[in-house]
Formats: C-alpha cells, structure tokens, sequence
C-alpha cells in the first residue's frame, strides 16, 4: 500500500536538515511499529521519500512524504499513531492512499508558498506589492547552482497575497519549484531587501504548503 | 534567551541543530526542587558528545534514579563561539538554557588529553575563573572524569576536582556529599569532598621536586587527606544502570545507532593500552540483560543500528549468542548489528555472516605492529596467520573494505618493522584480490605511539617528531593501488605526550596555549602547532624532559598516587618482558598474571557468557 501524508514542521524543528527530517520520520515509523515496508538488498531501508526539501531555518505548516506499506493500514490509524511518539513539533495531518501510477512529489509538486512575517507598515507592504507584480523584470543574484548569475524572478511568481496575523503582517508569495524555474526563499528575501523591507523587519519565515499547479490553479499533493 | 537564540543567532550559524536542545528523550527536571544542579560539559561540539556512552549512562543514572538534576553543554563550534562572544551569550546548558553559573557542580569528561583547551574555553565562556584558585565560594565546583583523569596532575590548576574510575555509582554519591557540605566555605567543603571513594581534590596536596627536575615527594596538606586516591569501580556491570531511554539527537552524530556496552575493562595485556590497564578487572553483562537493554533502547529510540561497544567486543564471552538473538529478534524490521573494532584472532566466519545478513560494515582489525618480533613486545598476541584466515574469511563473505589499525614509534622498532607492516598489507590486499567479487580497499591509519602513565610504556621515551617524520617518509615511498595509508600528525602526538605524562607544571603552558589562540586541537583544521611552541618557550617549560627521557624505575612518577588497582610491580615485569619479547597471557584463560586488581578492590574477573562462548 502506497500512502501520502502531510505534516507539519513547526518553528522549534525549524534548524533539521532534509537528511535529519528523514530520520526523524524513519525512527518515528519504527518507534509506532508501521508496517513499512522495506527495499530489498545488504542494506535495506524504509521505503520512504521526503517529496519535499524544507530549507533549514523554515519551518512548515504542510510538507509531504510518501511512504510505501507492507499490506494495508488504516490512514487515522497511522496518523495517531506516529503523533504519539512524534517530537514536540513534529506532526502528521492527514494521509491518503495513493495510486500506483501516481506520480512522486518530488515530480509532481512545482510551486510553493512562502510567508514572511513583517513588522512595518501595511501600506509601505501595498506599495511592494504592487511594484512586484508590475514589474516586468525582477533580477536577483541566483542563490542556487548558477551563484552571481542574475536570475528573473518575476515569471516564477505566482501570486502574492497579505495577511494581518499576530506577529505582524504575513506577505505570502506563491512561486515556481523545480523545474523550469526554481525560486528559493533566501531569493525572495533579497528581493524584499531589494524593494526597501529593512532586514530586521523580516520577523519570521515559513513555508505555508507544497502545491501542484496545473493550467494556473493551485492543488494539493493530497488532491493529484 | 531561547527566543532570542532561535531569532537571532541561530540563523547565522553553521549546523544550529547543535544548540537547540529539545530531542526525543531529554529530561528536564524541575529546577527548584532538584537537590544539586550539575551540568555534564563535553569538551568537543555536540556531534561528538552525544556520541559519547559515558555520558548517556550519567544523564539517565542522575536524573531517572535520584533527586539531583544534570544537563548537558558542549563545546561551540567557533562560529557559535565567536556570535556569543559578540552578542554577551554566556555558555549555557541544552535542557535549561540557563548559564553553567547557574549549576553547583560543572563536570566535564577528560576524553582525550588536547581536550584541555576547550576546558578552558568554556570556563571563560561561561565566565568562570579559569584557574582553581580563582574561585570563590559563589563559582560552581569544576570536575573532571574519564580516562584522561587517571593521571590528573597536569591539570591540576584548572580543576576543583577529580573523579577516577567508573562513575555511575560515584557520581550520585558525589553529589549526595555536595548537598551536605553546601553551606561549608570552599576549602572546607573540598576537604570533605576529598574522603569521597574515588575522588581527588589537588589543592589538598603538597609537591616537591628534585634538583633534577623529577618528582620528590606528593604529600597531602592534611591528616584527613587520602595520600593514595582509589579509582572507583563498578563490581556489578550486569546490575549497574544502564539507559533504556537514551537521546535521540536530530542531528546525525558521529556514532548515531544504539549502543550497548557488553563489557568493561579488558585482560588482554597489550602492554601501551592505557584503557586495558585502567579499566580492570573485566565484568560482562548477562545476554539476557543485555537483550532486554538492546529491546528497550530500540523501542526507545527506533534506531536502525545496534553497535556492541568495549574494549574488546569479540572477547565477551556471550558474543555469539547475543549477535545471533538479535539478529533473529530485529533483522526482520531492518535493524542492524555493528561491531566495532574486532580482535584478529576471535574473529569466527559465523559471526561475521550473522551480521552480515542485515547490514554490512567496513571489517575493522588492529594488529597495531607489523612483525611477529614486535606484536610479541606490545603483547598483541595475534599471529599472521590468525590475521590472514580472518581477512579471508570476510573476503569470502562479501566483504570488500578492509581498515588495519597499526602503531609507529613502538618501542624496540626498526625498519623491519615498518617493512612488516607494508609487507602485510600486501598480503591483505593479495588475499582480497584472490577471494573477493571485485577489488577490494585496503585502508592503513598509523597512529604515533604514546606512551601513557599506568601502563608497562610509562618508562619508555617517546619518538621525537623528526623520528617519526622520517619513518613517515619511508612508509610513503611505497604506493600502491588499493592500498591507502594515513598517519596521525606527528606534532599532535607529541603534545599528547607531554600531557600523557606531564605534572602540575604543565599548568602554565597549557594556559598560554589557550591564551595563544589554542582551540579544537583534536580538529586537524583548527590545530596550530606554533600556539604550543609559543606556549612552552613563554612558560620555560622542557618539553624533552616529558617526552623524551628514560625514567628510572625508582622514580616517583607524577600519578603514582592515583591506584588503579595495577601494581607498579606488576607494570615494571611486564616492562621487562616487553624488553625480551616475551607474552603475557589473558589471565582469564591462563593463571593469575598478578596484576593486583582483584585482590585490593575485592572484586573478580566477571564472566557471564557460559558455554556459548567465541573461543
């Protein structure tokens, strides 16, 4: 049995590496005793992949593994039980079975939603807004493979959106992962600094989800 | 100051899952109502610390059976280091996040003897005097444990006291005594803590040299002063705590599996073991205890490894059937066994296939000289022969990755047995070639040998660097495909020498090496020579008269007061047949080599495999 599950990665797991994120679910898969189901060969392991890649220093409202099972379980069942041997922190919402033919997150998921915490003016975040996504061009030293080469961000983002929280106002952006462009967070902060956001106003960041966008709409990877 | 280290100054540090605390199975204890508050410092970063046994077994024997509480701090990397310094963060402990000020005792593991200098970097960090004497009654009490310990002299200016010996059953009993003599001054309260079993408080003592520069007399400051300070021991492994729950770090450490200890102490003899004479008499665990520690700690943690550690993993008597049950209990869900570090001759081509059935690791054997001539003066009693039937046999079961341990500078050495050496890894790499499905890797690390207080050596003079350098050399001419030999830096070994068996004098130079700049010097990137030489011209200190000298047999030697249950008498024969070649037998198998262990701790060799024994 092939299952998806979402789950969150809250602030205080926000330092774990992917490869620490991993071994966190894998020893929480054999503290719950799931029937996982195991790959074959002189070492064999979990059969279990972090679809999604949750930079250090975010954390993450929904991030998504895929795991394979040996027979079948019940998906309440599985989430109760790994939340109960979980870290603070550390928690699985929900999971669904997936078809054989389904294809991996790590294919599927192409866009992503970041949300920086700000503490300025709700204006002067209108304004930025604005100046975003009017621009037809916004360059940015790449952060990834291709380091001092300037990269447009402007047709990796998607939508950006504002929310009065708590701690501030929450500027969601919702860009392009993986292919064909790939936009990181630490991207999106040098474009915020680029447009005035002092850095100390940036308060927090988060990864809000991991989304598949087909034709423009935005699904979950629960939902494709 | 947790919002603040997650805000602020975690995000601009390398690795800040170091410093975060947090994990599976930490314990924090209520603070008011904990008796005494000790913090177990470890004098490397986090990664190395947590992987640490000693340590796991003390978190869990104080907080899981008594009211006291102990929390955890390791040394920060020095990007850490440098943010706290900038940003007035004072060292702080993992469960509380409270400064090491805060505790009443700050214990610190003496693991290795270049450690030192991260001591010291922690005191200040944590804003403690550096030097004993600095400290007053408001300062925590610093202690020292681990094998380092058992010659503590040279770091005697730094520490309020020691801990020798085992200390799952000391340290409890410690800390029972510094609740009832809280309220004493300093000195007073050292003066009590001295009578505890095990525990040496260098203030108390008196020393004098001679005109030569060599020990006179060590004499205690006050009648009620032990003259000879006994190590601790532990006469009941099998019913000594043991953590069922131990932390499960997030970070990938360096030994990051479940650990089991199977046994403590090891009779084997090699004569520059310094853990082999220390830690006697040997006491085993039970299978059946031992499988219910390995069952808990899985269930505990889910750790897909479990590691079978001592000195001498393949001498425990119940090895066989204890590798074989938990392959059979665990291997289903894929966990595996690992053993460290194997004896060349008790290897057995069942055992190596029963953990090989799971998971496969890098064969691992220390045949430490390269002539029979030699083997037989360190006493490493394992023959060519053994050594070769047992890389053929891993060969022959898949094994493709071969790592030789082997020692320089032995005493008696000569080319020819540096010849030895290359000549068996040759054979080795032969053997490879004739039995295994494709080339195999043949890994050589060649440590400097050091000589160390407590052991036959302690006499010897050790090899200058330019020695050593030249016998480098002339092991590097020889390359060869498959073949990679390492060796230790020469200059790091040096240093460990001096303090190997250095005496309180070495206090000043150990200062100035830190004052220097001196830092990670276990970490070859952050080792600079140039701090240490600074340091002994700056404290007039000889290292030569540490390092390379003959002592007599008559001398007072520095730890000559620290009993570990091994006689001088007996370590001076075993010197002597060491000189004319001649073995010692493992005194489990044969007669009584007289070591004296037995007899003045009243304990005996504890063995609890039965029949289903390696050998």
């Amino acid at each position: 049995m092939r299952i998806r599950a979402e789950y969150r990665i809250g602030p205080e797991l926000r330092f774990l590496s992917n490869l620490e994120t991993m071994h966190m679910m894998e020893r929480a898969l054999r503290r719950a005793r799931i029937p996982f189901a195991l790959s074959e060969g002189f070492n064999p392991h979990i059969r279990l992949s972090m679809g999604t890649v949750l930079p250090v220093g975010l954390w993450g409202e929904k991030e998504y593994f895929d795991l394979e099972l040996d027979g079948k379980m019940d998906l309440e069942e599985l989430c109760q039980d790994l939340n109960r041997v979980l870290p603070e922190g550390a928690h699985i919402i929900q999971a669904r079975e997936l078809a054989v033919t389904t294809p991996s997150l790590m294919k599927a998921v192409n866009c992503a939603a970041y949300g920086f915490i700000l503490q300025m003016m709700q204006q002067d975040i209108a304004t930025i807004c604005q100046n975003i996504l009017k621009a037809d061009e916004l360059l940015i030293p790449s952060r990834g493979k291709k380091k001092g080469v300037d990269k447009d961000l402007r047709k990796g983002i998607y939508k950006i959106d504002t929310q009065l929280t708590e701690a501030g106002v929450c500027l969601m952006f919702w860009v392009g992962t993986g292919e064909p462009l790939n936009i990181r967070y630490d991207e999106l902060t040098d474009l915020l600094q680029q447009q005035g956001v002092p850095t100390q106003a940036i308060v927090d960041v988060f990864r809000e989800g991991n989304y598949i966008r087909i034709n423009g709409g935005l699904y979950s990877p629960l939902e494709r | 100051m947790k919002d603040r280290l997650f805000r602020d100054i975690l995000p601009r540090v390398s690795k800040p899952i170091r410093y975060t605390g947090n994990e599976l199975n930490i314990i924090k204890k209520d603070w008011d109502s904990s008796r005494v508050k000790m913090v177990f410092a470890f004098p490397d970063v986090y990664e190395v610390g947590m992987s640490h046994i000693g340590g796991r077994i003390l978190y869990g024997v104080i907080n899981e059976t008594t009211d006291h509480l102990l929390e955890r701090s390791f040394a920060p990397w020095p990007d850490m280091e440098k943010l706290m310094r900038e940003e007035g963060i004072p060292l702080y402990a993992l469960e509380s996040y409270r400064p090491l000020t805060d505790f009443e005792v700050v214990g610190f593991s003496l693991q290795y003897e270049l450690s030192v200098t991260n001591i010291l970097n922690m005191l200040d960090l944590a804003g403690i005097p550096i030097f004993s004497r600095e400290r007053t009654d408001d300062d925590p009490l610093i202690l020292a444990g681990g094998p380092v310990a058992f010659n503590p002299e040279p770091f005697s200016d730094f520490f309020d006291l020691f801990m020798i010996g085992d200390g799952e059953e000391a340290l409890p009993e410690l800390l029972d005594e510094v609740e009832r003599v809280r309220d004493l001054p300093r000195q007073e309260k050292l003066l009590r803590l001295a009578r505890v079993e095990g525990i040496y408080v260098p203030s108390l003592y008196e020393v004098s040299y001679n005109s030569d520069g060599t020990l006179a007399a060590m004499e205690p400051l006050y009648p009620e002063v032990p003259r000879r300070v006994r190590k601790a021991i532990v006469a009941d492994l099998d019913k000594a705590f043991y953590p069922d729950n131990p932390i499960l770090p997030y970070m990938t450490v360096v030994h990051d599996r479940a650990v089991l200890e199977v046994m403590r102490g090891c009779q084997r003899g090699c004569r520059f073991c310094h853990a082999g004479m220390v830690y006697r008499p040997v006491r085993e665990k039970s299978v059946a205890t031992l499988q219910r520690q390995a069952r808990a700690q899985l269930e505990n943690t889910g750790y897909e490894e479990v590691s079978l550690a001592s000195l001498s993993t393949l001498d425990y008597t119940g090895v066989n059937q204890l590798v074989k049950g938990l392959v059979a209990e665990h291997g289903s869900k894929g966990v595996g066994v690992a053993l460290p570090s194997l004896r060349v001759d008790a290897f057995s081509i069942d055992l190596a296939n029963e953990v090989q059935k799971v998971r496969k690791t890098t064969l691992t054997l220390a045949p430490e000289a390269g002539t029979q001539r030699l083997r037989d003066v360190i006493n490493k009693n394992v023959t060519q022969e053994q050594l070769y039937d047992a890389v053929e046999a891993a060969f022959k079961s898949g094994w493709l990755a071969v790592k030789l341990y082997f020692m320089i500078g032995l005493p008696t050495e000569t080319e020819e047995d540096l010849d030895g050496i290359l000549q068996l890894l040759e054979e080795v790499k032969g053997i490879g070639n004739r039995y295994a499905r494709r080339p195999v890797e043949i890994r050589a690390s060649m440590a400097c040998f050091v000589p160390k207080a407590h052991t036959p050596f302690q006499w010897q003079p050790q090899d200058s660097i330019e020695k050593l350098q030249e016998k480098i050399s002339y092991m590097t001419r020889y390359r060869r495909r498959g073949i990679k030999l390492s060796f230790h830096d020469s200059r790091v070994s040096y240093l460990e020498g001096i303090i190997a068996r250095g005496d309180r004098r070495l206090g000043q130079m150990i200062y100035q090496a830190w004052k220097n700049g001196a830092v990670f010097d276990g970490w070859s990137e952050y080792f600079r020579f140039e701090h240490w030489q600074k340091a002994m011209e700056e404290s007039g200190l000889d290292p030569q008269f540490y390092v390379s000298r003959v002592r007599s047999f008559d001398e007072l030697l520095p730890w000559d007061f620290v009993d570990s249950g091994v006689t001088k008498d007996y370590l001076r024969k075993e010197n002597e047949k060491a000189m004319e070649g001649v073995p010692t037998l493992d005194c489990r198998r044969e007669d009584c080599t007289g070591c004296g262990v037995c007899p003045s701790f009243e304990v005996e060799i504890d063995l609890r495999g039965g029949d289903e024994s390696a050998h």
